[in-house]
Order: C-alpha cells, then sequence, then structure tokens
C-alpha cells in the first residue's frame, strides 16, 4: 500500500517549508529512513529553544491597511501584548511585514504553525519567529521556561533536598505566581520549584526563584500586576485606536468601550498611555513619524470625544469625523507651512465676509497635505 | 519489499529512533548522516524521547560529533545536545562523560547557530561541580566579546551568561585581561 515510492511523491509534491516544519515540530510524520536519502527534502537547522520566541515576524502581508484582520487573526491563539508594523524591514513589492508578540511562547507557538503558508488576503504569509527582537530579559526568561518545562515534563522525582532548602523562597515564588498568572497552568508550582533548582543552587549571586515575574516588573515600568489586568484591554485599545487611523470606524470604539473596562476618561487615556509607550519606542528602530502623528491626533480626537460623552450621558455617537483639531504636526516645516496656508485663508474669509461660516474648514486644508505626505 | 516498508511505517517511537541511529552508522553518504543527524536533533527537542534516546546511546553520538570535521555535523550535534541537556539524568551523563570540554570547543566555531547553542548548552550545563569548568576564565573571556557582537541573539544569550552564570568578580577580572592583551579587537589592515 504505502511504499517509498509514495513517501518520496509526497515529500516531493508539498512545499520544502510545510514539511520541514512538520519534521521540526515533531508532528510525527513517520518517513521511512530511506526515504531521507532519496528526497530532496533537507532539514537545514535544528530546532533548539534559541530559535524560538514570542516574537513572530510576518512577512506577505498584502498592503492593503489590513493590519486589523492580521491582529485579529493572530489574537487566535492567545493574547498579544505588542504588535507593529515594521517599514524598514525589507519587503516584497505591495507587501508589509509585521512584528507580533505574544504573551506566551506556547501562543506564538500555535500561531505559527497555524499561519504559516496560510493564504491571507490573496497572499500567502510567512512566518516565523524573530528572537533578534527580544531584550536580554526576554532571552532569560525564555531559557527559564524551558528549563522549568523540562522539570516539569522529565520527572517530579528529583530535587527533593533542595526544595527543603529553597521552602521559603518557594511559598514566595508560589504567591507571586497565584497573583500575576493565575493562568499560566502549563508551569504548575512545583515544576517552578524544581525549575529553579539548579541556578539558584550554583550561583551564589542573586538569581530570584520568581525571576519570571520579579524580572516581569522590573520589565515594565507600570508593575507586573497593573500590566498583567491591563493586558488585554490594551490590546483592545491598542485595536480600537488602529482601526481608527485606518478608517475611523465607529463600531469598535464601541466595543472598546463596552469590553470590560470603565468608561471614564481617565481610565482609558491612562491605558492609551501604557500602550503607546509600549508599542513604538521598543520596535522601530527608526520610528515612521506619520504613524506616531496620526497616532498622536487621534489620541487627541478621542479624548475630545470621551469628554463630551461622559458630559452627555447620551448614546455613544463614535469618534468625532477627521476633522483634526489639532495644529502641531510635529514637524518646524510642516507648521510653518500649515500657518502660512491657515493665514492665507483667513485673508481670504476677511476679505469675502461670505465665507466666514467656512472658517472651521481651514482645518480641513491640512489633509491634502497630510495625504500627499502618506503616498 | 512493500512489506518491510509496511513494517518500518508502524514501528513505534523506540523503533524508529532506533531505525536513524543505524541509518546513521551505516550509511557513506555524509549528505545522508548530516539529515540523520539533524532528525535525531530535533527529536532531541521533545522531552518524551529522552528515554529512548539514552537506551540508543545517542548522547554519546552527538558527544562524538562535536569533535568532527564537518561543520554542518558539528551544528546540529550541539543543537541536539542543547536540547537534552536540561534534563538531570542526561546532564550528568554529559558532565561524566566529560562533555563540557568540547562544548566549550564549539564555541570558537565560525557557524552562529553552533556558538549559540553551545552558550545555551553551557548555562544549562552549569550546576555546582561543574561550575568551575562551565564558567572557566576563557568561556567568561569569550562571552564578555560575544556579548559586544552585533547578533542580538547570541550578544543577548552572553549577557545572561555574565549576568547569572558568573560572579562579578569572574567578570571583572576577564574584562581587565582583556583589556591588556587586546583580545578580540581585530587589527587594522595595513
Amino acid at each position: 500500500m504505502v511504499d517509498t515510492c509514495f513517501w518520496i511523491r509526497m515529500i516531493e509534491f508539498f512545499p520544502h517549508s510545510l514539511m520541514r516544519r512538520s519534521l521540526l515540530t515533531m508532528e510525527f510524520l513517520q518517513i521511512p529512513v530511506a526515504v531521507l536519502r532519496y528526497s530532496k527534502l533537507k532539514i537545514k537547522t535544528v530546532y533548539t529553544v534559541n530559535l524560538e520566541s514570542r516574537y513572530l515576524l510576518i512577512q506577505g502581508v498584502p498592503a492593503l491597511g489590513v493590519m486589523k484582520e492580521l491582529v485579529e487573526q493572530f489574537a487566535l491563539y492567545g493574547a498579544i501584548e505588542e504588535y507593529n508594523a515594521l517599514d524598514e524591514y525589507p519587503a516584497e513589492q505591495f507587501t508589509e511585514v509585521y512584528l507580533i508578540k505574544f504573551q506566551k511562547l506556547q501562543s506564538a507557538r500555535i500561531a505559527k504553525r497555524k499561519l504559516d503558508e496560510r493564504s491571507f488576503f490573496g497572499s500567502l504569509l510567512h512566518v516565523c519567529y524573530a528572537p533578534e527582537f527580544e531584550t536580554v530579559q526576554e532571552t532569560r526568561e525564555k531559557l527559564q521556561d524551558r528549563r522549568k518545562y523540562i522539570a516539569k515534563a522529565t520527572s517530579n522525582r528529583v530535587h527533593f533536598v533542595v526544595k527543603k532548602i529553597q521552602e521559603p523562597k518557594k511559598t514566595v515564588s508560589k504567591n507571586s505566581e497565584h497573583d500575576f498568572q493565575p493562568e499560566t497552568l502549563g508551569f504548575s508550582a512545583a515544576g517552578a520549584n524544581t525549575g529553579n533548582w539548579d541556578p539558584s543552587a550554583c550561583c551564589p549571586y542573586p538569581y530570584q526563584p520568581s525571576c519570571e515575574f520579579s524580572s516581569r516588573n522590573t520589565a515594565c515600568p507600570s508593575g507586573g500586576h497593573f500590566q498583567r489586568v491591563l493586558a488585554f484591554p490594551q490590546y483592545v485599545s491598542n485595536c480600537a485606536e488602529t482601526s481608527e487611523s485606518f478608517c475611523q470606524s465607529k463600531p469598535l470604539t464601541q466595543s472598546a468601550q463596552q469590553g470590560g473596562y470603565t468608561n471614564t476618561p481617565v481610565s482609558l487615556v491612562l491605558q492609551r498611555k501604557v500602550s503607546s509607550d509600549n508599542g513604538i519606542g521598543r520596535f522601530m528602530p527608526r520610528t515612521t513619524q506619520l504613524q506616531e502623528r496620526k497616532r498622536k491626533r487621534d489620541q487627541g480626537n478621542q479624548i475630545d470625544f470621551i469628554g463630551i460623552d461622559s458630559d452627555s450621558t447620551g448614546v455613544i455617537i463614535g469618534p468625532r469625523l477627521p476633522e483634526i483639531p489639532k495644529v502641531d504636526m510635529d514637524d518646524d516645516s510642516l507648521n510653518t507651512s500649515a500657518s502660512l496656508i491657515r493665514n492665507k485663508l483667513t485673508e481670504v474669509a476677511v476679505s469675502v465676509p461670505k465665507s466666514s461660516g467656512e472658517k472651521p474648514e481651514d482645518t480641513q486644508t491640512k489633509p491634502p497635505i497630510k495625504q500627499r505626505r502618506r503616498i | 519489499m512493500s512489506q518491510k516498508q509496511r513494517d518500518l511505517l508502524e514501528l513505534g517511537r523506540l523503533e524508529y529512533l532506533q531505525a536513524l541511529v543505524t541509518e546513521f552508522q551505516v550509511t557513506e553518504s555524509p549528505e545522508a548522516k548530516e539529515q540523520v543527524l539533524a532528525n535525531l536533533a530535533n527529536f532531541a527537542y521533545d522531552p518524551k524521547n529522552y528515554e529512548y534516546l539514552r537506551q540508543l546511546q545517542v548522547l554519546d553520538l552527538f558527544l562524538d560529533m562535536l569533535t568532527e570535521d564537518n561543520e554542518i555535523l558539528v551544528e546540529f550535534a550541539i543543537g541536539g545536545l542543547c536540547n537534552l541537556c536540561l534534563d538531570k539524568t542526561n546532564k550528568d551523563y554529559i558532565l561524566e562523560a566529560d562533555g563540557v570540554a568540547p562544548v566549550i570547543n564549539c564555541l570558537s566555531s565560525s557557524n552562529e547557530e553552533t556558538v549559540m547553542s553551545a552558550v545555551t548548552t553551557l548555562m544549562y550545563l552549569t550546576t555546582p561541580q561543574s561550575r568551575q569548568q562551565t564558567t572557566a576564565f576563557a568561556v567568561v573571556e569569550c562571552m564578555l566579546r560575544f556579548s559586544l557582537s552585533a547578533n542580538r541573539r547570541l550578544s543577548n544569550l552572553a549577557r545572561v551568561f555574565l549576568e547569572d552564570y558568573c560572579s562579578p568578580v569572574q567578570v571583572e577580572e576577564a574584562r581587565n585581561l582583556s583589556k591588556h592583551t587586546a583580545v578580540g579587537i581585530p587589527l587594522p589592515k595595513d
């Protein structure tokens, strides 16, 4: 029934990376050993902890302004911590490259497996791990996680002695684990302890057992617990933000409002701050000024909008239309030209009193500038 | 013939791995050797296979391959070791078989993946007993250089190594000495 020829045909039929992937991820495609010799399939790398990452690089995204859809697609596989377009990254024509950081490695793993080589708006996505975007701290956590995982997977029989020594610390780490990561059940408390056995025993230097959590605290200035709680809303608000910047869609803003946190402007502004700090600063080696500017402007809009909303207790209508009240263009020369145009317009308005009603429109002269710059 | 293949398909994990090891020993083609080794190293990622890999003495196989001339074989072998050396039994085995020295040798490889696997392996092999060896002076010095590497992955790993596995005194010593001897600073061309 199934013979060597079949396997060789199979291998040659499928795209290389797909086959390689199933081999690498040990999805147990049991190819007879002999076939390896005859086939064109080549394993180029050995999959190790160094290659994996919570960061995924997504290439081949069609440049259609589909960031929102892309992120939604990936969010199916786990909470996303941050995401970004990498405008400077070399990409094929008419495609964009995105970077998505998951909260957990396991989510990234599944997302990669499910979405690599998947068709997305008519283009084939190429998803790969991007450990080169990790910080030292994230690399450290990754290595620690692998340690914990192996400790848990191999056995619970070891390290009783050391456990005893670490008793006081253990309770601390256990507590923090329950405080901060109720859902990280992948590593049970026991696993975590045995996992930490080795380094802390061998290094007399500050090597915290609860490294993962304490480090998370230091990593984000707002504090681990805070961030933890905000994690999801942060994503939602990010999402809302981007959708605004793309199409000013109101349903998403609404969903963000309903998304489980309070309606007060303060909290939203706060979260906004958190997400904006996290987002661009880290990921974009050279920030795209346009996006930044646009975001700031939208932020301004959003605050205004909320102010109105909370005053008038009424129904949420949606964000203000792209009237753009903000004057600051973040750039001296742009500011100068903007004010020139504005002056010109006021001159015209004064000379023709009839059009004085259109005064607010002078803000609308900015969109053309903006549009031009965007191309 | 086809019966044989069918049997092969129905073999379990152990038999499959056994077949890989046999293939590795029997084959003459260097390319097939590489591919089989890569397969074994990938299987070593999954803790489920550890028991079988020990039975089949794949650990020895990996360790032997570290001293090969073929860089690809070395890369795959150290990758395999990196994958399985966290397990207590495997770690003890490697340490007893004097596996640290060949791993340290991998640090001077020109292949980045080899070097990174070696750094991680050294971290994972560090125990109170082996610490002396895994954080030897030359290693610390090496890590100092790596920590300045333009390769972010490598510099991250090296920094974790220096911060978590070496004492500040060790790092300081290595830093001072490398200052004097200017190790790792490329000489200007003419």
